[in-house]
Parts: structure tokens; C-alpha cells; sequence
């Protein structure tokens, strides 16, 4: 397919279309609108359905029931409306339900603002909702990969029947760029009838299957725990995934930093070797799974003097740094989280402190 | 062939057809020209890359912009500036106005119809064959009705937009001047202008053109990105 020219919000509809995703369910909120907009010209033209719920909370049941029945879905939002949702993403991570999720940043807490952010990052990766459980969280930083992760998310999703969340910022989301599209992945979940309310008679069985996360018996809710909790330990194993940028050299700091924000990093990196200061970058594509050891290993270069994560939130990945860096290095964090992008520039200036 | 316009231009096109850019830079290529320029940022409907973003640029050009309040620039709300029917009243030399995307978007020039009666005006549809759901002419033309419909304004005039930002070829600028020559004769309307970024205007055979290229010097660009020096 030849290259075209998208909005983030706008590829990532349709890398879920290219993914064999029919079922969209959404309520509008600044700054991934689109995707409602693109998807409500799009999916008829597929043969698919966008639903607007009354709410968040209603958008969430509506993709536990989609999912219960072993139906490919996905819903996007922003912040605020990702608050709204965690009491059913909690159901469908308890009952085992595949779901796609798209949380394009804005500023917070409350309303917040419109503008970028990255300050979801500790709802995204530790708990996004009560109870005891983990959710794979892809971090784009170009509208290509925003297209290439979504398309990864859905059969991930249903290998570990588990929500997965694409973690972009408002960036992410409203900019755009030339994307082109892998060839369409519309194939049928494969293990659905194993587990999903598909129908008895459709799937010959004599045996219902029923989709629930209540367990009343203290045993049983501890055995399903701890299978959810192995389940999450594969995770961490198999799908890490991360960026190494300009680790080849003799870099004197390490940058850890994701989403559109590592892009600012990049140009500050590049610039500083055009003035000779070698700077690393880990730049997570994965932000859970952390790329633990991936950032530990980087800090083993004897010349490196400092570890430092640039993110656009008041230090919500510094803690998954400090704890994969176990104290061989100082750990600095820098960030702003009102909307305003750091320069290029200003990255510099922390950056050259550090390296002395 | 020379890109001139005198009075009002109104530009309009589907999302992400490139409307900002062509307006930002159709202002300076007027301002250079030695006419009086004044900009209105009408975007409604689009949180992020509007026109305010060049705000900086257009002022040291000495073009003069007109904007919602300072404190309600990054509101997530449509504000139309009272004093854009007063420009549209009373125009400058040159008068660009850069409505937000589709017929959403168009919508606020209904609101200025007392504003527009009587005046000449010239409403530019900007067209990227590279965008999706323009990248058919049956797709332009409902794009078209629909922004006419909305706005209760004609448009006179097409732009020819195809890019890919940093992947454009000489070859698809070339294609989408076709493209949009082709869709300006289904609608008995000029083509007005195409667009080409500054690096590549040396590559463009200028003898198969039809019409005056305006050269893109981009201003809207993310935070990584600095924009091309004017």
C-alpha cells in the first residue's frame, strides 16, 4: 500500500480496521476526537459498527460484552475518560476479556488541559484500576508505530486474553506524518471458542462458557490470581521491547525517555555529538513490561557519569528507572507537565550539567 | 505565472489538508510582495497546529493576525474573535482567513454571512490527493458540497496540496497537480496555485505546469522540528 499522509488518531482507526477490529466503542474528549470522527465515516464502509456510549463507565460494559463474546474491540480516550473506565477495565482483566485500549495523554490532574502529557504513565503500567492485575502498555513515538503496535495489540491481546493499552500522548494523537499500512491481519481470534460466549451451537459444544470475574471462594480467587500473576510474569519475559539509540558510542549520560518526547531527546542527542558530548538513549517501546535490564546493562559503560528520565510528567517513570539503574548510577529526572513540549535546547542544557 | 490576490481569501479543505500552512505562507509570500496583510485564525475545531502556533513569525513579518484573547488561546472551546467581522467589513489589502477543517469546520463562516454580504471574495478549497478521503475526486467534490453547505459560501478557486511532509517526491507533487488540474475542469473552476516545499522547487519541471507554485516554507512543525527560516 502506497505511503499517506495521517493524523495519529486518524492511523490509529485505521491500523484497527487493518487488524480485523470491527467493534468500536468510544465517547469524544480533546485531543483523540478523531479517531471517533474517522471511525464514524470508516467502519460502515467495512461493514462495522462505532457506538458512542452515554459515558465512559457505559463505553467500558459495552467492550466487556463485545469481548465476553469473543468479538475483536477496541475503544479510544484521553485521560479523564480513561479514570472513567477503569472500574470495567478491572472486570474485563479479572474475567480474561482481549480488549484494545487507546489512552492519548493530556495534561492533568482533574480537567487538566488539552496540550501533551505523559502523566497517565503510573495508572497505565501499575494500576489503572482496583485489584490485582497488570495490562501490557505500548508507548509510540511516531504515527507509523502508533499503526504498527495497534496492529500488534489485538492478537497479543487475545494470546494472553488480557486488555492492552497504546499509551501515546496528545502528540501522538494530532500530528501528522507519512504512514503506510502492513498488509491487513483480519484473521479470526484463534482461541476464542474456548473460553468466549460464541454460542453452543456455533461452536458444536454441549458446554457453555461463562465469562465472570466473581469468585466467592477465597481459594478459587486465589488460584485465578495467581494464574493471572504467572500470566504477568510472561509478559515481563517474552514482550519487552525497547529502542537502544546511540548506546554504540562513549556516552557520558544515559537519557531514558519514550513517546514523542524521546523524539525531542533524539534531536538533542544529535545536536550534542555535533558539538562532541556523546549522550545514550533507552528509549522503552514497552513501558510494561519496563526494559529493566535493557537500562541496566546501558548504565555498565564506564564513562557514563549520570542516568537521567526526560518525560513530560513530574517523575512517574523515574521510579521504573531508579529501580532497573539498583543504584550504579545517579538518577536525575527532568520534565515539564502543562502541555509545553521541552525544546530540543533545553534538554541540552540538563543534559551538558550532568555530563562533568 | 504569479500567485496575487487582492481582497478577502477565505481557505478551506478537508482536516489536515495543509489549510494553516498555505495560509501562513500565502501571508508572507503577500507581505513580501509589499501589500498590506492581515490573518485571521478561524480554526474552531482543531486542539493543536493552528495558525496561533505561527503567531511569532507572522508579527516579526509584520503581518497583522487576528486572534481569540491571549487567555483563551489554548481554550477548548470555539472562540471567534468579535473582530474578525470587522476585518471581513473593512478588509486590508490582503485579508486571509484560515477556517478549520471539513464542513465542521466551515461551519463559523455561516456566523459571518451579515459580515460577508455584498463583498468579493475569494474561497480557496485546498486539496492533499494524499489524505485519506481525498484521494478521490468523487471524494473532493463531496468535501466541496459540503463545506458550501455549511459555510453558505461557493468556492472560486482550488489549491493543490500533495505532500508527504518529509517524504515528498518531485514525482508526487507532479502526480497531485494532475490530480487537482483534473478536479478543477470537473468543476468548471480554476486551479489557482499548487504547493511545493522550498527543496524541492528546483526539481520541478516547471514546463508541465499549469498554474503558479507557491513555495511551503514550513512553520507548523513538532517540538523536535525547527521550522524553515522565512
Amino acid at each position: 500500500m502506497a505511503k499517506v499522509l495521517m493524523k495519529g488518531n486518524e492511523a490509529i482507526g485505521e491500523a484497527a480496521i487493518k487488524a480485523g477490529c470491527l467493534n468500536y466503542f468510544a465517547y469524544p474528549i480533546t485531543p483523540q476526537s478523531e479517531v471517533a470522527e474517522y471511525l464514524a465515516k470508516r467502519l460502515p464502509e467495512v461493514g462495522g459498527v462505532f457506538l458512542q456510549g452515554e459515558s465512559e463507565v457505559a463505553v467500558s460494559y459495552m467492550l466487556y460484552g463485545a469481548a465476553g463474546c469473543g468479538e475483536r474491540v477496541f475503544t479510544t480516550s484521553s485521560s479523564p475518560g480513561v479514570s472513567l473506565m477503569s472500574e470495567g477495565i478491572s472486570y474485563m482483566a479479572g474475567a480474561q476479556c482481549p480488549v484494545v485500549l487507546v489512552n492519548i495523554m493530556r495534561g492533568g490532574p482533574g480537567l487538566g488541559g488539552i496540550l501533551p502529557s505523559q502523566a497517565d504513565y503510573l495508572q497505565a503500567t501499575k494500576s489503572i484500576g482496583h485489584g490485582d492485575f497488570r495490562m501490557l502498555v505500548f508507548a509510540p513515538a511516531s504515527v507509523q508505530e502508533a499503526v504498527e503496535m495497534t496492529m500488534v495489540a489485538f492478537p497479543l491481546a487475545e494470546k494472553y486474553r488480557n486488555p492492552v493499552m497504546i499509551l501515546g500522548d496528545g502528540l501522538i494523537g494530532q500530528m501528522m506524518e507519512p504512514v503506510e499500512f502492513p498488509d491487513d491481519l483480519r484473521s479470526e481470534p484463534t482461541n476464542k471458542n474456548d473460553w468466549a460466549t460464541t454460542g453452543m451451537d456455533k461452536r458444536g459444544s454441549d458446554r457453555p462458557n461463562l465469562v465472570k470475574s466473581l469468585f466467592l471462594d477465597p481459594e478459587k480467587l486465589n488460584e485465578h490470581n495467581l494464574m493471572l500473576k504467572a500470566k504477568y510474569e510472561r509478559m515481563q519475559q517474552d514482550e519487552v521491547r525497547f529502542e537502544p539509540y546511540n548506546l554504540d558510542s562513549e556516552y557520558k549520560v544515559l537519557i531514558v525517555s519514550y513517546g514523542t518526547m524521546s523524539r525531542v531527546c533524539r534531536t538533542a542527542i544529535d545536536n550534542l555529538k555535533a558539538d562532541g558530548l556523546e549522550v545514550g538513549m533507552v528509549r522503552p517501546q514497552t513501558v510494561f513490561p519496563f526494559p529493566e535490564n535493557a537500562v541496566y546493562e546501558a548504565t555498565a559503560k564506564s564513562g557514563c557519569n549520570a542516568v537521567i528520565s526526560i518525560e513530560m510528567s513530574m517523575g512517574q517513570m523515574l521510579e521504573d528507572v531508579q529501580r532497573s539503574v539498583k543504584g550504579r548510577k545517579e538518577v536525575h529526572w527532568y520534565g515539564k507537565c502543562g502541555g509545553e513540549v521541552p525544546t530540543p535546547e533545553e534538554v541540552m542544557d540538563v543534559v551538558r550539567s550532568l555530563a562533568d | 505565472m504569479e500567485i496575487k490576490f487582492e481582497g478577502i481569501i477565505v481557505i478551506v479543505g478537508n482536516y489536515g489538508s495543509g489549510k494553516t500552512e498555505v495560509a501562513v505562507n500565502l501571508a508572507i509570500h503577500h507581505r513580501q510582495a509589499g501589500l498590506k496583510v492581515r490573518i485571521a485564525d478561524l480554526d474552531l475545531v482543531n486542539p493543536y497546529f493552528r495558525s496561533r502556533e505561527a503567531r511569532q513569525i507572522l508579527k516579526i513579518k509584520d503581518i497583522d493576525i487576528v486572534l481569540p484573547p491571549e487567555r483563551y488561546l489554548q481554550a477548548d472551546l470555539p472562540v471567534l474573535s468579535p473582530a474578525v467581522a470587522g476585518m471581513i467589513r473593512q478588509p486590508s489589502q490582503v485579508t486571509i482567513l484560515d477556517a478549520g477543517g471539513d464542513d465542521v469546520g466551515a461551519t463559523v463562516l455561516a456566523a459571518l454571512a451579515d459580515a460577508f454580504d455584498g463583498q468579493a471574495i475569494h474561497m480557496l478549497q485546498v486539496i492533499n490527493p494524499m489524505r485519506p478521503f481525498t484521494d478521490t475526486i468523487e471524494g473532493c467534490l463531496q468535501m466541496k458540497a459540503a463545506i458550501e453547505k455549511a459555510a453558505r459560501l461557493e468556492v472560486t478557486g482550488l489549491v493543490g496540496n500533495a505532500h508527504l511532509l518529509d517524504d515528498t517526491r518531485s514525482r508526487d507533487i507532479l502526480d497531485g497537480h494532475r490530480f487537482t488540474a483534473d478536479l478543477a475542469r470537473i468543476c468548471g473552476l480554476p486551479l489557482e496555485f499548487i504547493t511545493a516545499s522550498v527543496d524541492l522547487l528546483s526539481s520541478l519541471d516547471s514546463q508541465r505546469l499549469t498554474c503558479p507554485v507557491l513555495p511551503i516554507r514550513r512553520q507548523l512543525v513538532p517540538p523536535w522540528q525547527k521550522a524553515a527560516e522565512i
